[in-house]
């Protein structure tokens, strides 16, 4: 058990300085480009355009990729693809800097690295998913609404943590 | 009378105004051909200062991957070619004050000379092959034995074959965006940092993993002092450059520029084998393959952003 402690230790930094600093982020994130932050953004990016090289007319008759979708400007020509690049520079050099850079799977010692994945891919699937239908995931909706004081900023918090602790209780097995 | 208005030449289909006549297999042979121009200064410079036995992999193995980058640089040229049947019109002549015939040259004897060099090694980099032909066995042994005059004549040819990568490009003075004397040094820093970028992906030894990357740091700051230099030079350039510049600093080409060839390529590759310097563990496949796309992608913005600048009328 010691040993297992030992390899899950947690070496990161205190999570309420963490998002101290991430407020700060947003602030500087607004007076540069104007704009809020955004994660899945990027990914809806890399969607699109993987489905608009597959098949453009699938892209212009659909109502959902039309959107996206403006002539000649591809759609990872968006500020999100850059600040996701910047997140793995960033993330990189930090391991880094602490230490952490190795190929592993972080999970509870009673469930396999094989059932960590997979619950990682459903949740990331959801997640990817209501995040559209939503217009906005934890940080295009809830952090970057809530700075701007905006209401469905809150609303967008509540309904994710809120979903998040009522859901959890069923999948607290995976963790405890 | 304005005699100019008659004169106007100016319709020539993918000439002008924008050449459309090189394509990628010119961006990967100008970066396989810097590539390897880089690899073989550091071997030729290491034998002549007698430290091999420090940079085996240098000496070994790199040489061994400038054979194909050469080859493989050649075949994209030769593929390029429109009169492929031609190609040996190029070695019917030496012009001097021509860069694509020093190049045709120094790439004709760098292959050989490269060739001989891994010849001469062979026997070490395969003990169980043993060589039966009598001749052949002679030629290694007279390799050998030479191989010090051989790195003294490919130290010079190396950095020709580096400059002149860029030089073929800013020997165009219809294309503002490559007519620049920085073009050829730049390209030459680029291909001895990707060469030492490509020493480091294939070394085992700790000591000189360490001493290659010093060196492409070093390397690293040098090229970003050069762009600078490019930039500054042309933003104190006529409208032409200006407008040649745009390209890079904000048009088309920009996000190409300085997200894949000055980031992602050169600064943080720099500061990961910085910090690396200091101690963090940081697995050098990541700096070495950051440098090496980030040399490929500089070629390809170079050379079709270049073609597509222009002089104004």
């Amino acid at each position: 058990m010691e040993k297992t402690n030992q390899k899950n230790r947690h070496v990161y930094w205190n999570p309420y300085f963490g998002g101290f600093l991430l407020g700060l982020l947003i602030i500087f994130t607004f007076y540069i480009t104007g704009r809020g932050l955004g994660a899945s953004g990027a990914v809806k990016s890399g969607v699109v355009t993987v489905v608009n090289k597959v098949s453009p007319e699938h892209t212009e008759n659909n109502a959902y990729y039309k959107k996206f979708i403006d002539g000649e400007n591809s759609p990872m020509n968006n500020w999100l693809v850059f600040e996701a690049l910047g997140v793995i520079m960033g993330a990189f050099l930090s391991g880094a800097v602490t230490g952490r850079i190795k190929l592993k799977t972080q999970h509870s010692p009673k469930i396999t690295a094989k059932r960590r994945l997979v619950f990682a891919l459903i949740g990331g699937l959801l997640f990817g998913f209501g995040a559209q239908i939503a217009r906005g995931c934890t940080s295009g909706a809830a952090l970057s609404g809530i700075s701007v004081l905006a209401t469905a900023g809150f609303i967008s918090m509540m309904a994710i943590f809120g979903t998040g602790y009522l859901v959890a209780y069923f999948f607290r097995k995976n963790w405890i | 009378m304005q005699e100019e208005i008659f004169i106007s030449g100016r319709n020539i289909p993918k000439i002008d105004p924008n050449l459309e006549v090189w394509h990628f297999p010119i961006s990967l042979y100008l970066f396989l051909g810097g590539m390897a121009a880089g690899i073989i200064f550091f071997a030729a410079l290491f034998t002549i200062l007698k430290r091999e036995k420090q940079v085996q992999t240098a000496i070994k193995p790199a040489m061994i991957i400038v054979l194909f980058a050469l080859s493989i640089g050649l075949l994209a040229l030769f593929y390029d070619l429109t009169h492929k049947l031609y190609v040996w019109r190029l070695y019917t002549t030496i012009r001097i004050e021509s860069p694509m015939s020093w190049g045709a040259w120094v790439l004709l004897f760098v292959t050989i000379g490269s060739f001989l060099w891994v010849f001469s090694y062979f026997s070490e980099i395969f003990p169980k092959w043993e060589i039966k032909i009598k001749a052949l066995k002679n030629l290694e042994r007279f390799l050998i034995k030479n191989r010090r005059n051989l790195a003294i004549i490919l130290l010079p040819l190396s950095l020709i074959l580096g400059i002149y990568t860029g030089i073929l490009l800013s020997a165009f003075n219809a294309r503002p965006l490559w007519n620049n004397a920085i073009l050829g040094p730049l390209f030459l820093i680029s291909g001895l940092s990707t060469g030492a970028a490509c020493i480091i992906l294939f070394s085992k030894d700790h000591y000189e993993r360490k001493l290659f990357s010093q060196i492409d740091l070093a390397l690293i700051f040098i090229e970003l002092a050069l762009i600078v230099h490019m930039i500054m030079g042309m933003y104190a350039g006529s409208a032409v450059q200006l407008e040649a510049l745009d390209i890079l600093i904000g048009g088309d080409y920009t996000v190409m520029f300085f997200v894949f060839v000055i980031i992602l390529g050169l600064i943080f590759p720099a500061i990961l084998e910085g910090i690396e310097l200091l101690g963090y563990k940081v697995p050098v496949i990541i700096p070495a393959v950051l440098i090496l796309i980030g040399g490929l992608v500089f070629r390809m913005v170079m050379v079709e952003a270049g073609q597509l600048t222009r002089y104004l009328y």
